[in-house]
């Protein structure tokens, strides 16, 4: 450029760049970071600056929805979807936004940390909104670090050696997985508190016995003409809240068709229940029998013979078990009979004693609407591209058999990344205590969260806006889809990538270790893995090279093949199977049933976000704490008023909360739910709240899944509520009813 | 400057810039409500002064019962924000000229460097969608790093309210000039639109009778809150159904 070149030039030239703002790509890994700097030292004009974007895929839950985040001077400014991305074509939901509150965390691992098991990674604040960085210093060097990950990795057997994961990245699970198939390690086993509250085993399960082959259903929502959820929240954290969200809407409004109805059975009121036309309050693992019950009334009132899966109930007993109207079932049957109707099975009725029994009854209830395959109706789920069979993360059966083997000190090496099982699994399992027994806990925790309080030594991973990788998206989406992940800035503290710490200890270790992942770093690694990919023909983009095949990965946001692949279960016997309308089993004393559910703000990983905890909860609108939901009728009897502190007592131990009077829950139930109660996770999220996981006893149905739902409890009041003291609410700003909007109740 | 009282506005000129909302469609999901929060830079108040109302969302999903278990109902999810009324009742009450109407927009404008704080404007807005700083909150090192530039970060004893993402509207209008173009249709939207999983929230010019956002509009079944009123909100709101 020359010198004629004049400021009116330049600003020209920037509105072009801006109009032309494109989602860019990066080189590699050290030539694509933008350097951060201060404001002040910003050009003029800096106001007209121009943002860059970057797309990648989104950690706060395993659902992969592909983001765009606008990056400005090497800071991460918002987050919006990728308008691109199959999955979720542009949106996202509330925890996908506050992701930049987990990038700058005030409580985030500055670096690698020698740890003394129970000592605090952060100082506790007095008043938390105080802006003191007081986190735990890094007190090693990261050479160190890895010769510490390399150590373990060589002076212990490979059976002893375990990896526990999250549900995200799976370019991480992958590393993990060859390594340890190369080795003879433990294979990683992955686990979240969202994959057990939806009973993923459960449902897979389900799927194989009726249709012969396991998968993740997808069900067709957006098409349907009637949807009978039970229990499926599926507007809140649900397998791929975005997606059936947009599917919701394609139920209920669509140029073709007529507004879809909906149904919805459970026992509180969740946030997608409230959407319901019909609101169904049934008992506590009854949904099966409901479920055979419509079944059987369907088929009467459709004429000729009963299919032998409904044929063993009755319904009038049936309801009556439920707590329903045989009137009120026999209305519903008469809609489900003229109608096309989608029945989903949701974690809330998988998680009993028999809710293996409840998922394959209402999963039966989709071959009288004769919908498998065909639009609105219960597909599986395409496998990603790069997978050959499906794979689900492990029940809470399977974190039992892991926990026993810690306690019984075969595992000698534990790595944790990406999960927190000291808050995510029920206290019952008995994690913590197992920790005690393991010789060597390394955490790559990013967050000073519960698990990494137990652990020896601390090496954090980058955020995942600092993070390379690539997530499978499980479904949600007709199509096959690896959404792929790259940084948006820069490491903002001295983290550094688990894969690159484990493929340079595994260097060192040398031997079957080194040889397994002969690899320079994890972006490498990703080439090697994503390359395969660049021979399929029919994908989302084509080209030349690998080099060139990696920077539309990462520009485009992934690879998606474009043809519908999923997949249409054999429904042919499934009105022919011999399916029982048992009644779930209880355990514990107390007259109110148990219902634990995943708050739909805060999911099982929120509560170290302050945004995330000042969004009220759709249905209470409670903000910053946990409450307990009784039905007024039920208060009314015992003596409790809103924000009265009350007990919650199991047959394990006791949970205390605020009280909140909720309408929409059966009188014979309470309800907590699951995202509060942190021990450690940083300032906003340490103890606040409670979590209903210290409530839960080890009981699991035949699929493996924890039977949550399968609890009976007292409710005690332990004090009156005090003025100025409880629960901060969204509607004492805008009224509940009977109090400012004019109505008596 | 015209003064707020000498606008006049004919239901045929309904303003500039307008949204329609579809409850039967919003799952009361909280996403908006986020975006919202990291777009223009809001504040998060705590436990303690969020209790005593004075949190200070922009966007709030209100939901009101019916009923009594089991024939409960929870109403369909009202998502209530800045109506940006055509003759709003916060414009005449303010004593420093600090909420305007703009002329260029047909918006509501707050501006924060007048603002004196006597809130007389949030008592006076019968949608209650203003939020006051009662304090300085503290966004403790490194979270100031997400603040969006192109928001003013506003103090203790300032009012704010939805601005309609005015920042979006202005960086459309300054690429649309340099192009020497009209901004069309689609081309930027609001951060809680942009958000909506369930493209509950649509956004657009209402004066352009073929937006979508007019198109919707004119379905016949929309309904205007507090219209009665006479502050001519450039909100659409579809009930359930």
């Amino acid at each position: 450029m020359s010198e004629q070149f004049s400021r009116r030039d330049f600003l020209k030239l920037a509105g072009v760049g801006a109009a032309t703002t494109a989602i860019l790509t990066g080189c590699g890994p050290a030539s694509r970071y933008v350097k951060r700097e201060p404001y002040q030292q910003m050009p003029e004009y800096n106001s007209v600056g121009q943002s860059t974007y970057y797309a990648t895929t989104c950690r706060e839950c395993a659902a992969g929805c592909g983001l765009v985040v606008r990056t400005y001077q090497g800071r991460a400014l918002k987050v919006e979807g990728n308008a691109s991305h199959p999955l979720n074509l542009g949106k996202t939901c509330a925890r996908g936004q506050a992701t930049l509150q987990g990038l700058y965390n005030p409580n985030r691992i500055q670096g690698p940390i020698k740890h003394v098991r129970g000592d605090r990674l952060y100082d506790s604040f007095s008043n938390p909104f105080l802006d003191d960085i007081n986190n735990a210093p890094a007190n090693m060097t990261w050479d160190e670090a890895i010769q510490v990950v390399a150590d373990a990795l060589k002076n212990y057997k490979p059976n002893e050696i375990a990896f526990l994961m999250g549900m995200a990245p799976d370019h991480l699970f992958d590393l993990v997985t060859d390594l340890a198939k190369a080795t003879g390690m433990n294979a990683p086993l992955r686990f979240g508190a969202l994959s057990m509250f939806e009973a993923r085993a459960t449902l897979s399960k389900a799927v194989e016995n009726l249709f012969g082959q396991p998968g993740l259903p997808f069900f067709d929502v957006g098409a349907a003409q009637t949807v009978f959820s039970f229990g499926a929240n599926f507007l809140e954290t649900w397998l791929s809240p975005v997606s059936y969200t947009r599917g919701f809407a394609g139920l209920r409004e669509a140029e073709t068709k007529m507004r879809g109805k909906f149904v919805q059975f459970e026992t509180r009121m969740s946030s997608t229940g409230a959407k319901a036309d019909h609101w169904v309050p049934l008992r506590p693992g009854t949904e099966g029998l409901v479920a055979l019950a419509i079944g059987k009334l369907v088929s009467e009132m459709r004429g000729g013979a009963i299919p032998r899966a409904f044929s063993g109930v009755n319904p009038a007993e049936a309801a009556e078990t439920a707590g329903v109207e045989l009137v009120a079932l026999e209305n519903l049957a008469g809609m489900f009979a003229t109608s096309n109707v989608l029945a989903i099975p949701g974690g809330a009725a998988l998680g009993q004693s028999n809710g293996l029994e409840i998922a394959e009854a209402i999963l039966a209830l989709n071959a009288l609407s004769d919908n498998f395959g065909q639009p609105g109706g219960v597909y599986l789920s395409p496998l990603a591209p790069d997978q050959t069979e499906y794979s689900r993360p492990a029940s809470a059966e399977e974190m039992r058999t892991f926990v026993e083997k810690m306690a019984g000190g075969a595992i000698k090496v534990l790595f944790v990344h990406g999960v927190n099982p000291v808050f995510e699994l029920p206290k019952s399992l008995g994690f913590e205590v197992a920790l005690t027994s393991v010789e060597q806990v390394i955490s790559f925790a990013t967050f000073p969260d519960d698990t990494a309080t137990g652990a020896d030594y601390v090496f954090p991973d980058h955020h995942s806006f600092e993070s390379w990788g690539y997530q499978r998206i499980a479904t949600g989406t007709s199509q096959p889809v690896l959404s792929g992940a790259q940084p948006v800035v820069t490491p903002f503290f001295d983290t550094r990538s688990t894969a690159d710490v484990l493929i340079a200890a595994a260097g060192l270790a040398g031997g079957k270790f080194a040889s397994a992942l002969p690899f320079a770093d994890e972006v490498e690694f990703l080439q090697a893995k994503v390359g395969a990919l660049l021979s399929q023909a029919g994908g989302s983009f084509d080209a030349p090279d690998a080099a060139t095949f990696m920077a539309y990965f990462q520009q485009y946001g992934g690879w998606f093949r474009n043809a519908d692949a999923r997949i249409t279960p054999d429904g042919s016997g499934v009105l022919n199977s011999n399916l029982s309308g048992s009644v779930a089993e209880f355990s514990g004393e107390g007259e109110f049933f148990l219902v634990p559910f995943v708050s739909p703000t805060l999911a099982e990983a929120g509560a170290n976000k302050p945004w995330l905890q000042e969004l009220p909860d759709p249905t209470t609108t409670v903000m910053w704490n946990t409450w307990i939901e009784i039905n007024p009728e039920t208060a009314h009897e015992l003596g409790i008023e809103n924000d009265d502190v009350v007990k919650v007592v199991s047959e394990l131990g006791e949970v205390q909360a605020y009280a909140y009077l909720y309408p929409a829950i059966r009188p014979d139930a309470v309800a907590i739910p699951f995202g509060q109660g942190h021990k450690a996770y940083g300032r906003y999220a340490e103890s606040r709240g409670a979590n209903p996981a210290d409530l839960l006893a080890a009981h699991f149905n035949k699929a493996g899944d924890l039977a949550f739902g399968g609890m009976k409890v007292k409710l005690e009041k332990v004090s009156s509520a005090e003025r100025g003291v409880g629960l901060s609410r969204m509607e004492s700003r805008m009224g509940v009813y009977g109090e400012s909007m004019g109505e008596e109740h | 400057m015209i003064r707020p009282e000498e606008i006049k506005m004919s239901e045929e000129e309904t303003g500039k810039w307008g949204m329609v909302i579809n409850q039967d469609l919003c799952t009361g999901c909280q996403a908006c409500v986020a975006a919202c929060a990291m777009e223009n830079n809001i504040s998060f108040v705590g436990e303690v002064d969020s209790g005593y109302g004075r949190s200070m969302h922009w966007i709030r999903i209100e939901r009101f019962w019916e009923g009594e278990y089991p024939e409960v109902k929870m109403t369909p999810q009202q998502p209530m924000l800045c109506q940006q009324c055509g003759h709003a009742n916060c414009e005449p009450v303010c004593p420093a000229y600090a909420t305007v109407h703009s002329q260029a927009e047909k918006l509501n404008l707050q501006v924060y460097n007048r603002c004196v704080g006597t809130r007389y404007c949030a008592n006076n807005c019968p949608y209650q969608v203003r939020a006051f700083n009662w304090r300085d909150y503290k966004r403790p090192e490194p979270l100031p790093n997400q603040l969006n530039p192109d928001v003013t970060v506003r103090r203790m004893g300032v009012m704010e309210k939805c601005t309609f993402c005015i920042q979006r509207i202005h960086k459309a209008q300054d690429v649309a000039k340099s192009e020497g173009r009209e901004v069309y249709d689609g081309e930027f939207t609001t951060a809680c639109a942009q958000a909506c999983p369930a493209n509950a929230i649509v956004f657009g010019r209402v004066d352009h009778p073929e937006s979508l956002v007019s198109q919707l509009a004119r379905k016949g079944h929309g309904i205007k809150h507090l219209e009665e009123l006479g502050t001519y909100p450039q909100i659409t709101y579809f009930k359930e159904g």
